[in-house]
């Protein structure tokens, strides 16, 4: 099924949770490994317009539909990050603009490169590397909604259960829009399912591991995708990405969490 | 006077305020019908083609500013990403007054031409050019960013009174005022930024001063087509009353932190046709 952008576009609102009794975490407050793991999901949403960024500079933006798509998209991720900046909030921890400007700056010379390298690839494939940045995209949303429903499911918190559905139901959209425009791409051109092969099983990282520190990482995907619930999570993931042209038989997800040492 | 008040001396601008009240689709409110009895003439319509272009470059202007240091300010990024949601339903609105006069909407309709002139070369070089320029520049690029885009408001804001001031269609000037409120608060917003951050930097008053020097108006300009830009030129900017609209902004420009007037001639003469 084709994705509607127009639709998603007059559909698309602010998360909201002005009816979830946040202050309910006052007296029945948050594990702090539950809280790790919301403050990572917090800093990957906020950082959404960076990965737009690396977007941009290849000749996505001048297609009308993935415009309208991440004018939207990017708006959506701001607030599930305002979201759980707020449910943080409660628990004493801030994550405030001056945070976030902060872990940026963090990103130093690699994150300066970065648009540069992306812009330098996007050139030389032209819009094949489309079709990699929508297929990479959809593994990333896949992921999300993947996370927020596991978080969801493990936590006994009816509060912080009920927020992140809300969030996972906007990330299935994104999915949906990801999905389409990489199985459309991909099925025009060998080369694009070449490429994106190559990408993928080279250079795909869980959402979050060029932001975040290393352990950071491990400790959330331990969290989320560890045992046997988890990766059994983890094989859908990898059938899913599988599903797309071309990408038959790969195993990203299993490659990713191998090597951080997830146990299964 | 028809034009609208200026937005400067408003305070702090309150971004969580902004973030969490954005306009979204507007549409509806729109009064679409009036315009079958008494269309818009064919110069208007084309104005209003290059208004919704304008207002849905974000994504082409995003990117020139987020393959800068501009990306890591998180107050501005969350202004930023607000600001294109709300401009994507400015330019639907006008995408919508083009609708009711059976006109396509304006991404599906082929653009001209852009200018090809030597002067504006600089501003045509792409995110590769644009992110190794700003390895040296730093943190000050951020408020190079913050006066363009306040000059650029301003631009507009001249050409959305100007087209309210002279069109016959109430039609037409309530939608371009709903379109004025919304556009206030990103005035606002720009004007708020440029005020501490060329107070505070020298250096980014004199990188801003080479910016200026070599912008092409409105932001974005080089990529729009120079048909477009010449009758955006000259309906708004050309004859007495348009250059004097024209050395307004110019002495605007020249008004702010580390300006000059030299800097607000060149921008003022970069408008006049």
């Amino acid at each position: 099924m084709a994705f509607d952008i127009d639709k998603y576009a007059a559909g698309s609102e602010r998360l909201g949770w002005d009816d979830l009794d946040l202050e309910h975490f006052r007296e029945n407050p948050l594990s702090p490994e539950t809280l790790r793991t919301l403050r990572y999901m917090a800093d990957v949403e906020y950082h959404t317009v960076c990965y737009t960024r690396d977007l941009l500079t290849t000749p996505s933006h001048k297609d009308g539909e993935i415009s309208t798509f991440m004018t939207m998209w990017n708006r959506e991720e701001f607030w599930h990050g305002e979201a759980l900046g707020a449910v943080l909030a409660v628990h004493g921890i801030t994550v405030d603009y001056d945070a976030l400007r902060a872990s940026r700056l963090k990103l130093g010379w690699r994150d300066r490169l970065d648009p540069i390298k992306q812009s330098m690839l996007g050139k030389i494939v032209g819009s094949d590397f489309v079709a990699v940045h929508m297929s990479w995209g959809a593994a990333n949303e896949w992921s999300a909604v993947s996370a927020y429903k596991r978080m969801a499911d493990l936590e006994t918190d009816p509060v912080l259960g009920e927020l992140l559905r809300r969030i996972a139901k906007q990330e299935t959209r994104h999915v949906a829009f990801y999905v389409s425009q990489a199985r459309e791409r991909l099925l025009k051109s060998k080369r694009a399912q070449k490429l994106t092969r190559l990408l993928l099983s080279k250079f795909w990282a869980p959402v979050g591991s060029s932001i975040m520190e290393r352990d950071d990482v491990q400790f959330v995907f331990g969290q989320i995708m560890g045992g046997v619930e988890g990766r059994k999570e983890m094989k859908k993931l990898d059938n899913n990405i599988a599903s797309l042209p071309g990408m038959q038989g790969l195993t990203i997800f299993e490659k990713a969490l191998d090597g951080l040492g997830v146990a299964a | 006077m028809t034009d609208s008040p200026n937005s400067e001396a408003a305070g702090p601008f309150d971004i969580r305020e902004f973030t969490r009240t954005a306009q979204g689709n507007f549409r509806a409110d729109l009064d679409l019908t009036s315009y079958e009895a008494h269309p818009l003439d064919a110069e208007t319509l084309e104005l209003v083609r290059y208004l919704s272009r304008l207002e849905a470059a974000t994504m082409e202007h995003l990117r020139n500013l987020l393959v800068t240091a501009t990306h890591k300010d998180a107050r501005v990024t969350a202004f930023l990403v607000t600001w294109a949601f709300e401009k994507f339903w400015m330019a639907d609105a006008l995408d919508a007054v083009l609708g009711a006069h059976g006109l396509d909407r304006t991404r599906n309709v082929d653009e001209g031409p852009p200018r090809t002139g030597a002067d504006e070369a600089i501003q045509r070089s792409g995110p590769i050019r644009r992110a190794i320029a700003a390895v040296g520049l730093g943190a000050p690029i951020v408020a190079t960013h913050m006066t363009l885009g306040l000059v650029d408001e301003w631009i507009l804001r001249a050409a959305y009174d100007h087209l309210r001031a002279t069109t016959d269609s109430p039609a037409l000037r309530d939608t371009i005022g709903r379109i004025q409120i919304i556009k206030q608060r990103h005035e606002a917003f720009f004007a708020d930024e440029t005020e501490w951050r060329l107070s505070d930097s020298k250096r980014a008053a004199r990188q801003t001063r080479a910016a200026l020097a070599t912008a092409a108006w409105p932001i974005g300009g080089v990529e729009r087509a120079a048909a477009d830009r010449d009758r955006f030129e000259a309906f708004v900017f050309s004859g007495s009353d348009g250059s004097a609209r024209a050395d307004d902004i110019g002495r605007r420009v020249a008004s702010l932190p580390g300006m000059d007037a030299r800097i607000g001639q060149t921008t003022a003469k970069k408008l006049t046709p």
